[in-house]
């Protein structure tokens, strides 16, 4: 049981008379089957339905839900556009679903000073796409670009293709707007590059929710740089594409995206989209090296030389910007390509020390025989982050049960070699029985008296994130009921 | 996602098709954002994501409420979704599905009935149709003005082709039905301007409407007779060596690339609908083939802002078929914003769901115009209509600027 | 290179006994940065730069390893040998700053807005806590998101959360080639100038105005930089001659130290194209306009009236009285949360009493 006692009746009927007189009866959704589209974010093997959903309009709104759900103690999970895989939005049972989707405006953009001031509602995207007409950009680009909301891109810290070079969310921000538990304002970071006191805005960047819920967000635009070039190549082994992954590094360039997939990704990806991979090979680097004119000339020549003295089995250049959408699209699709080869998969999201890649990946391939379990690997090479995509059925409880503690080995392997359970998408609820695995004791409880420090009651995302170990209501083996019901 | 089907709904083959399409849905969300009733509403129950939850949930249940029916009502079927799907989800189908179900799960109330039922019978009858819009141009003076822009002018449709060679090859088009009454030129200027290419097309005096509008408001059975009528009016034309059927609006055209799976179940017109699905095509796909230097044409109309129809976009997959075709004829183009995008016109919605439609619509025009365009086109009557306004630019049918008979 | 000591151990001792006795300590390195940044402390010294020495760096993962007590200097020519650099250029302070220092500073060069500052390059680190746990947080990997991101909490906190014992670092290729264009112009149009050459792409790295000139910097791959120099002309200005170097130890070299009796200086944060008025000709102007150096007798909420009206703060950074607040007020919501925090990690404060806040 979750340790909170169940709302009353009676508790709950005030607080949903206050919340509709506050918001109106269209912005609140009571009824089961209307609240149902949002019991789960983008892993919905876990699910929850809430008290209610809130789906206020405006920042005054959001702040008397948040006063509102304080004053009766209630918890409130903050949701954007839903995209998260890790159900970090997921519903509380006994809590507000706080949607944040209307607050989508852009409010300003000055493109000298190169920012972007917006919502907290308004997709990633978006940004970009108002900021185009200037030459600007905003760098930070997850795979849901296309939907995710920024206010979710700080919950989670979302990096991306790009990161290596550009960054994650959190050095890509000057400033955020907050609400606390209580509905008090706080205004973070600055129009300059840093603020006074302590950088709580570092700190709520990633905290999935946890600490308060944004409200707007003011980004770094950079310029769209001038040229960009794709570099595609096969190896005959995963240790030499990786080899040639340090080697690039080693020769002092930064690539804007370095990316690889094993055989059974290549293989799938072919068949769907047929991006022009080498079907023979072990495994394909692509290597995007964008900037000036110039620089790009002269880095891809770097490259391609050093790639072809690696050792690879074809190497090419995209001849024109079609075939380099067309390369990425192979990347871009690997997910949904690698998807039809099984009913479900299961998305992981490790990160490991580069050179561990070649052990992990034989681990891996070793686990994938012990479960039986097809596992096919995308890889944002550059950074060392691992998406093992477990294949399963859904309809199998048993191979539910296989692919979660599959799951949860290599996890636990990628902290053996010194990296991180998750690089980009968040602990939410399904990581967070693997914390212990990556923190002591001593560091899960200072993460506790952080949240405490900002969320003393425990009310905002509660079972997510972080396992709470001292105030103990919330830690818990999952109940039955949050797992494909 | 994996949907366990209600017991009540095992053996209902339209649940198990819903079961199998959902399949591919893996709830990502990457369609919300290029969902245009979500942009307007940003409610997780208006986007293609929240209705595929609402009609699993309906097949898991075996039941719903009218409120289920209200969200799948508000979707346009413009299927921007399917065009972002990284996972090849065909959602049009599912929610066709779901449509009918959820109508019969939480029936219309009197009046919504009464108004489909009207709208159907109408529309999709010409006779019918020509006489209301004949009417409606006499009183227009007495309407209020939002409706009064809105009614078609009646607009010469020329000459016929003086044939300019013997024609060498022969197409089937479709008539249809609001066209037919509403903007004739079009299809009058399709058939001059194919003339010049030594193209003659060919109509059938008993096909009709394609279909779409009955099968949009759940009534499949309406929709297949119109189906079945079509196929035996176009068979003979197609035996004789009619090379293709096109369509001047895409709305129709993508319905015709459909009669092959509606019509899969039916052992009589299971081959003919998969032979009129795959010899059906726009006609910007035809145009798009020919050397149209060959044309002289006067280009010097300013600048035009091209209105892609969803149809012609998400479901026949030609994005960009229409600004090149106008690109090479010479003429120069407007820029333009948020072309995924639907205009809310998507057949009766612009009189099922008037509020999200005419936002959508002024979205629109905001995205067509702010290049300052002196003409619109589109390759759709419903848009064309719905986007005309009495201080906005013209919207014509794009073909009507490559027709050399034609002054805009 | 200095000899590798780890006195981790002494020190977790030494935070246990100072949180027994309820006796505070002041965290000192390479005792170059006492006199700057912060308030004055006044505490028994706890000194970190024993714990010193380069832990693991291997340049194909763009990662280093170092303990605290390690000169920035020593990090700097480790890397340099492999060709990289931390990018960020973090001062030196004639080899005393260390690495722990620096960060509890966030201290960054004339680079800052187009490589970020050292509070950017943190991947993880190791911190004693108030209760004298000897604790690790982040990794020694680029992405990691997993918990609260505490490594980057720690960089401008000076010192008042924990005793900073290791850090891992995200280090970078040097650039291949650099050179410096300079322009007469006065401080508005320069302001302008540097910004709006920002918002295209360029291998700008470094813009900066004082005195009547601007000087840009550009550095990346030799191509890329000549033909930008060309492009935007301007005077060349030799590598000995440019002023990156004293913009980075000690920009305040730069002002003109005819006075007898040098201003406090003051650090403006605010929005890179923001005009400060005729006080702007009195600034050196960093960081494409985000950082304004002013040498000022007026008091701290003067100074910081004009750079909260453009968006930003100021602080006291050297100098004047530094007994008195030297940063700027911080709302009441947020004041509570930032004395929560401090607690959650130093419920006896014991560490650097005063030296951010008087109330931290």
């Amino acid at each position: 049981m979750t340790g909170r006692s169940a709302i009353s009746a009676q508790h709950r009927a005030l607080l949903t008379e206050r919340l509709l007189a506050c918001l109106g009866k269209d912005n609140i959704v009571l009824d089961v089957e209307s609240q149902r589209p949002w019991e789960c974010d983008a892993l919905p093997l876990y699910r929850d339905l809430p008290l209610l959903v809130a789906l206020p309009a405006t920042v005054a709104q959001v702040k008397t839900v948040l006063q509102v759900c304080h004053e009766f103690d209630v918890p409130v999970v903050a949701r954007g556009a839903g995209t998260g895989v890790t159900a970090g939005s997921m519903p509380h049972p006994e809590g507000v679903l706080l949607s944040l989707s209307r607050l989508d405006r852009i409010l300003d953009i000055d493109p000298l000073a190169r920012t972007a001031r917006v919502e907290t509602g308004v997709s990633n995207l978006a940004i970009s796409a108002a900021a185009a007409q200037y030459g600007l950009y905003y760098a930070p680009d997850p795979s849901s670009q296309i939907a995710c909301s920024i206010g979710g891109n700080v919950a989670a810290n979302s990096g991306g293709v790009h990161c290596l070079k550009y960054g994650l969310t959190t050095h890509n921000l000057l400033a955020i707007k907050a609400l606390t538990v209580e509905g008090e304002e706080l205004a973070l970071g600055s129009a300059g590059l840093d603020s006074p006191g302590y950088d709580l805005m570092a700190l709520m960047t990633g905290s999935e929710g946890l600490l308060a819920v944004v409200t707007e967000v003011t980004v770094k635009l950079l310029p769209v740089p001038q040229a960009a070039k794709l570099v595609l190549a096969g190896f005959d082994s995963v240790r030499a594409a990786s080899d040639a992954v340090g080697a690039i590094i080693a020769a002092g360039i930064i690539p804007a995206g370095l990316e690889m997939l094993d055989r059974l990704t290549i293989q799938a990806v072919e068949d769907y989209v047929n991006a022009g991979y080498p079907r023979d090979a072990e495994a394909v680097l692509l290597c995007e090296l964008d900037g000036t004119e110039e620089e790009v000339a002269e880095h891809t020549a770097t490259v391609s030389a050093l790639l072809g003295e690696l050792g690879a089995s074809t190497l090419h250049v995209a001849r024109d910007e079609a075939e380099r959408a067309l390369l990425w699209k192979g990347r871009k699709a690997a997910f949904p390509a690698v998807g039809r080869l099984a009913p479900d998969y299961y998305c992981m999201d490790g990160t490991i020390p580069r050179a561990q890649l070649a052990h992990v990946l034989e681990q891996i391939a070793l686990l994938s025989k012990e479960y039986a379990l097809p596992v096919a690997n995308v890889f944002h090479a550059g950074d060392g982050n691992l998406h093992p995509l477990i294949l399963f059925d859904a309809g199998n409880p048993e191979e539910i049960r296989k692919a979660e503690a599959f799951g949860a080995r290599i996890l636990t392997l990628s902290v053996e070699v010194g990296g991180s359970i998750t690089g980009e998408h968040g602990v939410g609820l399904e990581k967070i029985r693997q914390m212990p695995a990556q923190f002591g004791e001593a560091e899960l409880l200072l993460f506790e008296e952080i949240k405490a420090a900002f969320d003393p009651a425990l009310n905002l995302n509660p079972g997510k994130g972080i396992p709470i170990l001292k105030r103990c209501q919330e830690y818990r083996a999952l109940p039955a009921r949050h797992r494909h019901d | 996602m994996h949907i366990e089907l209600h017991n009540t709904l095992t053996d209902d083959p339209r649940a198990r098709q819903a079961q199998q399409l959902t399949r591919a849905c893996v709830h990502c969300g990457f369609c919300l954002e290029t969902c245009p009733t979500y942009l307007d509403q940003r409610d997780e129950r208006d986007s293609p994501r929240g209705r595929i939850y609402l009609i699993k949930q309906l097949m898991q249940e075996g039941e719903a409420s009218s409120s289920t029916l209200q969200h799948l009502d508000r979707c346009l079927t413009c299927r921007s979704c399917e065009t972002t799907c990284p996972s090849g989800m065909r959602y049009g189908e599912l929610l066709d599905i779901g449509r009918e179900m959820a109508e019969q799960a939480a029936p219309r109330p009197l009046h919504q009935r009464l108004l489909r039922w009207l709208l159907r019978k109408t529309i999709t009858t010409r006779p019918l149709l020509e006489t209301g819009l004949a009417v409606a141009r006499v009183l227009r003076p007495m309407l209020p003005a939002t409706l009064a822009t809105r009614i078609p002018v009646k607009k010469a449709s020329g000459e016929p082709p003086v044939r300019q060679a013997a024609a060498t090859r022969t197409m089937i088009v479709l008539d249809g039905c609001v066209q037919a009454a509403a903007t004739p030129q079009t299809n009058a200027a399709a058939r001059r301007v194919l003339d010049r290419f030594g193209i003659e097309l060919v109509s059938a005096r008993k096909a009709g409407c394609c279909g779409a509008l009955n099968h949009h408001l759940s009534a499949p059975g309406d929709a297949r007779g119109e189906l079945r009528r079509n196929i035996d009016a176009w068979w003979p034309l197609i035996e004789n060596g009619a090379e293709a059927i096109i369509s001047s609006a895409s709305g129709c055209g993508a319905m015709l690339t459909d009669y092959g799976r509606l019509l899969a179940d039916d052992p009589a017109y299971a081959t003919k609908a998969a032979r009129v699905a795959a010899l059906s095509c726009d006609l910007a796909q035809v145009i798009s083939t020919l050397p149209l230097e060959q044309l002289s044409l006067n280009t010097a109309v300013g600048k035009v802002a091209v209105h892609t129809p969803c149809t012609l976009q998400h479901a026949l997959g030609q994005p960009d078929t229409v600004e090149t075709i106008l690109r090479q004829a010479g003429f120069e183009l407007a820029d333009t914003r948020d072309q995924h995008l639907c205009c809310g016109s998507a057949g009766s919605y612009s009189l099922l769901q008037k509020d999200i439609s005419a936002r959508l619509r002024e979205k629109k025009l905001d995205a067509l115009t702010a290049d300052k365009p002196a003409l619109i086109v589109s390759a759709n009557i419903g848009c064309q209509l719905h986007l005309h306004s009495a201080d906005g630019p013209p919207v014509l049918h794009w073909i009507e600027l490559l027709d050399p008979s034609a002054n805009h | 290179m200095i000899e590798s000591t780890d006195i981790a151990d002494t020190l977790v001792e030494a935070v246990i006994g100072a949180a027994e006795a309820r006796a505070p300590l002041c965290i000192v390195g390479g005792n170059s940065k006492q006199l700057l940044a912060g308030r004055h402390c006044d505490a028994t010294p706890l000194q970190v730069g024993g714990h010193r020495g380069i832990v693991d760096y291997t340049p194909e993962e763009l990662v280093i390893t170092a303990r605290a007590g390690t000169p920035i200097a020593e990090i700097e020519s480790t890397l340099s040998a492999e060709g990289q650099t931390l990018a960020s250029e973090p001062p030196r302070y004639d080899g005393a700053g260390t690495l722990g220092g620096t960060l509890a500073c966030n201290l960054s060069g004339p680079a800052r807005p187009w490589s970020g500052a050292l509070r950017d390059a943190v991947l993880g680190l190791r911190l004693i806590d108030g209760r004298g746990q000897h604790l690790r947080f982040g990794g020694r990997v680029m992405k990691n998101v997993a918990g609260y991101d505490v490594s980057r909490l720690q960089a401008g906190a000076l010192g008042t959360l924990g005793v900073i014992t290791e850090v891992s670092l995200k280090v970078m290729p040097r650039s291949e080639f650099t050179t410096t264009l300079a322009f007469a112009l006065p401080a508005a149009q320069a302001i302008d100038t540097m910004n709006r050459r920002a918002a295209v792409p360029s291998p700008l790295n470094g813009a900066l105005w004082h005195a009547g000139r601007l000087f840009l910097r550009l550095s990346g791959a030799q191509s890329a930089v000549a033909q930008c120099a060309r492009e935007w002309g301007g005077e060349p200005v030799s590598a000995q001659d440019a002023p990156w170097e004293s913009l980075r130890e000690m920009p305040e070299a730069l002002f003109d130290q005819a006075q007898n009796q040098p201003l406090p200086l003051y650090r403006l944060s605010v929005g890179s194209a923001s005009s400060l008025g005729d006080l702007d000709e009195r600034c050196i102007i960093d960081w494409c306009g985000a950082l304004r150096w002013l040498p000022s007798e007026q008091a701290l909420s003067s100074v910081h009236a004009i750079a909260a009206a453009n968006g930003g703060h100021a602080s006291l950074f050297r100098g004047g009285d530094r007994s008195g607040e030297v940063r700027a007020p911080l709302a009441p919501a947020q004041q509570g949360v930032q004395q929560r925090l401090k607690q959650a990690f130093d419920p006896g404060a014991i560490f650097n009493p005063g030296r951010l806040y008087s109330w931290l």
